[in-house]
Formats: C-alpha cells, sequence, structure tokens
C-alpha cells in the first residue's frame, strides 16, 4: 500500500505492527508483559499448540498456557535488506528466523535473531528467547538471542 | 471426476500497468466484456459470475450490476488469494456441468489499492499474523524467502538457480507485447538486481500491476457453437495443509503439490512428460522451484540444470510460463495463466505459440496451500 499522495511521512517515528490479541491469544500476551514465554498446552494429552487454541486440535481436552524453556533451534531465516513493514523502514539489515521450540517437534515461533550481525545466522543455530518491550505500546515479545 | 463437460470459451483483460488510476470496478467490468466479446456472448447471457479475492475487489454482484445484469442465478465470491484460482475455476465447472448457471464469468481484478509486499501504514494485527509482525515479518515474500533459504540447506539449490527460472520467465514476455517487463535479463543482471529480502533479490518476485483477467465458461455443447475452439478442463486437485498457515508446513522444501500432484495425476490418468505447457504459479521463483519438483517433472534439487539446460522452454521438455507468469507479464494473482493456456491451447499466442500445444498444466497457489487443473484443446 503505496500511496503517494498526502504529507510525508516521517517512517522512523512509526510504531511497528501491535499485536491484536483475542481470548485465545491474550494469554501470551500476559505472560510476556511479566516476563516469560508460555505457550498453549493441551491439559489432557500434553500437545503443545501454537498458534493457541481453545481445545486441544487433537483430542479437544481444555487448553492452558504454561511456561517454556525458550530455548530453540534456527529452522530456516531470512535477512530484511530492503523497508517492507512499518516500523522497520529504518532497521534494516534484520534477521526474522522461524524458530523450533525445544519442547516437541513442529512447534514453531517466528522471531527476530539479535544481538547477531544478521550475516552470522545460520540454520541449526541454537538461540533462547529473551522478551523485550515492543515500541509503541505495552506488549512485550520474545525474541531470539544465539546462545553458543 | 470430470470437468469436460464444461469449456472455457471466452478470455478477456485490460492493459497491465503500474498504475491504471481507475477502480477495480472499472477494471473488471472492462475484463469481463472484453471476455463476453471475445466468445460473442452479452451480459444477457451469463447467468453465473465469480472471483476470489482477498477482501480487496469489486464484489461479483457490482460487476454483474456494472455491465447491466439485472438478474444473476450464481455468483459467488471467495475470500482466498492466489491458492484458490483452481478452486474458483473448478467451481465454476462444476456449476455449468450441474445446471446451476449456464455462463459463468471467472474474474481476477487488482487496484492500485492493493500491493502486498509492502506494509507502510501502522497496523494492529490478529490472527496467527500477531506473532510475526511485530517482530516486521508480515508480506509473502518474507514467508517464502523462508522456505526458499530451508530448500537450498537441505537440497543445496542455489541463487543461481531461482535465476535461471526467473531468466527464463523473462525471455518468454519478451514475446509477449502484454507483459509489464520485457527486457531479457542474464544472469549477471539477476545476480546484480537488489536483495529485497534475503535470498529474494527483485527478480525473484512477482510483478505487482493494476489490471483484471476474465474467462467464460459454458457446457461443451453451446461451446462447439462459439467463436474460438473450445478448451476443456479435465480434471483438478487441491490440497491445503498446516491450516494454511506458511511457518507451520512441516517440510518447506516441498509444498502444497506435494499432496495435489499425486491426486492430479490419478484423476487425469496424466504424466508430467504428458504435459506441453505448464503456467506455473510464480508468485516467487522458488515457488515454480518448489512446485515444479512436487508435480514431479524432475528431482529435488534439479530444477536449476533442467531451466538451465533449456528443458523448460521452447524445443525442450515443457514450456513453463509462455507468456513471463506473474514474473513477468505480471501479478493477476494466477488468474492470467489461465488466459494463456486457453491461448496456447487454442493456437492464437502468435510469436510465442507452443506449437502442436494440447494439453496445459496451471498451477495455483504457494506455501501450504493451492491447487492446479489441466486443460485440453480436445473433449476427451
Amino acid at each position: 500500500m503505496n500511496a503517494s499522495q498526502g504529507p510525508a511521512v516521517d517512517r522512523s517515528a512509526q510504531h511497528p505492527p501491535q499485536p491484536a490479541p483475542d481470548v485465545d491469544t491474550a494469554p501470551f500476551w500476559e505472560a510476556t508483559a511479566s516476563g516469560h514465554l508460555s505457550i498453549c498446552r493441551c491439559q489432557q494429552c500434553g500437545l503443545w499448540l501454537q498458534p493457541p487454541l481453545e481445545r486441544c486440535r487433537r483430542c479437544a481436552a481444555s487448553t492452558a498456557f504454561e511456561p517454556v524453556s525458550g530455548d530453540g533451534t534456527v529452522s530456516t531465516f531470512i535477512i530484511q535488506r530492503q523497508p517492507a513493514v512499518v516500523g522497520f523502514f529504518d532497521k534494516v539489515p534484520y534477521a526474522v528466523a522461524i524458530v523450533d521450540l525445544a519442547e516437541q517437534p513442529g512447534l514453531r515461533l517466528p522471531g527476530r535473531i539479535v544481538d547477531i550481525d544478521p550475516d552470522d545466522v545460520a540454520i541449526g543455530m541454537r538461540v533462547r528467547a529473551r522478551i523485550d518491550a515492543l515500541a509503541g505500546g505495552d506488549f512485550h515479545l520474545p525474541v531470539f538471542v544465539p546462545v553458543d | 471426476m470430470d470437468l469436460s463437460g464444461c469449456a472455457v470459451v471466452g478470455i478477456g483483460r485490460t492493459a497491465y500497468t503500474r498504475r491504471s488510476g481507475r477502480t477495480g470496478l472499472a477494471l473488471a467490468a472492462e475484463a469481463v466484456r472484453a471476455a463476453l466479446d471475445d466468445c460473442g456472448l452479452t451480459a444477457a447471457d451469463v447467468d453465473g459470475i465469480t472471483c476470489f479475492s482477498t477482501g480487496d475487489s469489486a464484489s461479483p454482484l457490482r460487476v454483474a450490476h456494472a455491465i447491466g445484469i439485472d438478474d444473476i442465478g450464481w455468483a459467488v465470491g471467495i475470500h482466498a488469494g492466489g491458492n484458490a484460482v483452481a478452486t474458483v475455476i473448478a467451481n465454476a465447472a462444476a456449476a455449468v456441468i450441474t445446471g446451476q448457471a449456464e455462463s459463468v464469468v471467472v474474474y481476477r481484478v487488482l487496484d492500485a489499492s492493493v500491493r502486498y509486499g509492502k506494509v507502510t501504514a501502522e497496523v494492529s494485527v490478529g490472527g496467527v499474523e500477531q506473532f510475526a509482525a511485530p517482530h516486521g515479518y508480515l508480506v509473502p515474500p518474507q514467508w517464502f524467502a523462508m522456505w526458499a533459504r530451508r530448500h537450498q540447506h537441505v537440497y543445496g539449490s542455489t541463487c543461481e538457480d531461482l535465476g535461471a527460472i526467473a531468466i527464463n520467465g523473462r525471455n518468454h514476455a519478451a514475446n509477449n507485447p502484454h507483459a509489464i517487463a520485457r527486457d531479457p535479463i542474464s544472469l549477471d543482471d539477476y545476480l546484480a538486481g537488489r536483495m529485497v529480502v534475503e535470498p529474494f533479490r527483485v527478480f525473484d518476485c512477482a510483478y505487482e500491476v493494476d489490471g483484471a483477467v476474465a474467462l467464460v465458461l459454458t457446457t461443451a455443447e453451446r461451446a462447439a457453437d462459439l467463436r474460438h475452439p473450445a478448451v476443456h478442463p479435465i480434471g483438478a486437485a487441491d490440497s491445503t495443509g498446516a491450516g494454511g498457515m506458511p511457518d507451520l508446513w512441516d517440510d518447506q522444501t516441498a509444498m502444497y503439490s506435494r499432496d495435489a500432484a499425486p491426486r492430479l495425476w490419478a484423476r487425469t490418468g496424466l504424466s508430467p512428460a504428458d504435459i506441453d505447457v505448464a503456467c506455473m504459479y510464480d508468485c516467487f521463483t522458488y515457488t515454480i522451484m518448489a512446485t515444479f519438483e512436487d508435480y514431479g517433472f524432475c528431482g529435488k534439487g534439479e530444477v536449476g540444470d533442467y531451466f538451465r539446460e533449456g528443458r523448460a522452454t521452447y524445443g525442450g521438455d515443457v514450456v513453463v510460463n509462455p507468456h513471463g507468469g506473474l514474473l513477468s507479464e505480471g501479478y493477476l494473482h494466477g488468474l492470467n495463466h489461465h488466459y494463456e493456456a486457453v491461448l496456447q491451447l487454442r493456437g492464437q499466442a502468435g510469436a510465442r505459440q507452443v506449437p502442436d500445444a494440447e494439453l496445459a498444466l496451471v498451477t495455483a497457489g504457494a506455501g501450504p496451500y493451492g491447487g492446479a487443473i489441466v486443460y485440453s484443446s480436445r473433449r476427451p
């Protein structure tokens, strides 16, 4: 959405996208606000569910959020070189990965890889979640830091 | 499954431009009228209309009204992206075959209010994207660059392989006056293209445009009396996995086509070797790479050599995207691939005609969801 009409926008003053939680996802953001990474889990069969669901997709039992270790592995990643997303126009280059969380095969979160030169990020790299404040509101979110 | 009681009889489109200055409704009406003119039908003959969109488009009801239809018996708008093109056309064919409508218009329009590659206004994001967007990770080139990187890691495919796909399509577009990007590129040009989201350069990404495309489908019986040779959809197959969420797909070195392709070949009794023209959905070069492997044209990691050896162009095994695809003709969300397939099977593609083209594969979608249709110039 590249509207060229209207006054010039100060891109560096724009905020990044903010989450719009619903009743199923709100506990994730409540946990990050208190400094923890928690993931939705089936209270009967133990399946971790991300994105969260009210009921387990495998056994239909009730779910609740439980803390996870935050340990994970880079499954794949990108390096954003050109501005594409509001709030990040002056942040390029930056690396975003899909992180396989340690708790369960296929349990994944996307997240920025920080405290490392984006060119040094690699598939298979072990990372750990760190909860950072998100500019532009009251949300906190998990970013990932290399542990090796 | 047999869709051959139906035929595509009319095709129409607007110019494809960077910025038309026109509404989606105006563009859609022009393309639909052109498709009706093409086959010699009028708005009075149309009793069905359908499109897919992501909430951006002129609706089927408004487009029908705009071309003068006061009573439309079958009007279906589907909320989906390029993954649904085959679904929409197969549904239209089913509506014709079952008598829900006799003549159905299928269209897709994109105007300048829709550009998928960038988000420049401040947003709040719900759904599964709420976990991604706050990281500056929200647009399709980013999703599929993730997939391409994984393929490179597992199979050793390279940026040069992606470049071979981009070069092939651009060389084809040079013979297509309707294409938005017609200057041939070399591998050096490709590699010198600006890196957008690594590993994707600018030439790996679809060329977003304003424009509209429309098809007219009717019964095979009625088609026999119309102006052009009928083109028959003879089989279709779709698949959606991971709830359509790209990051959750289990193996990003393959796509939906891993599951849809066996279904398609079983339903049609055909194999890749039978196909003359392959209009492969190409929102990104990598989409062709993964789906080309999945549909069985070559093995994993072999796409780069296949394209470099000339097997994906004239004189080779199958001509891939003779119009230049979404990468070079323009991003009409994949419905332009169907326009091209019909043109080729009619033998009306001019300088880029594939000799003796009888069977065309047209794929739709990328990542965890999509599908395909096979068209034939003969009713089986």
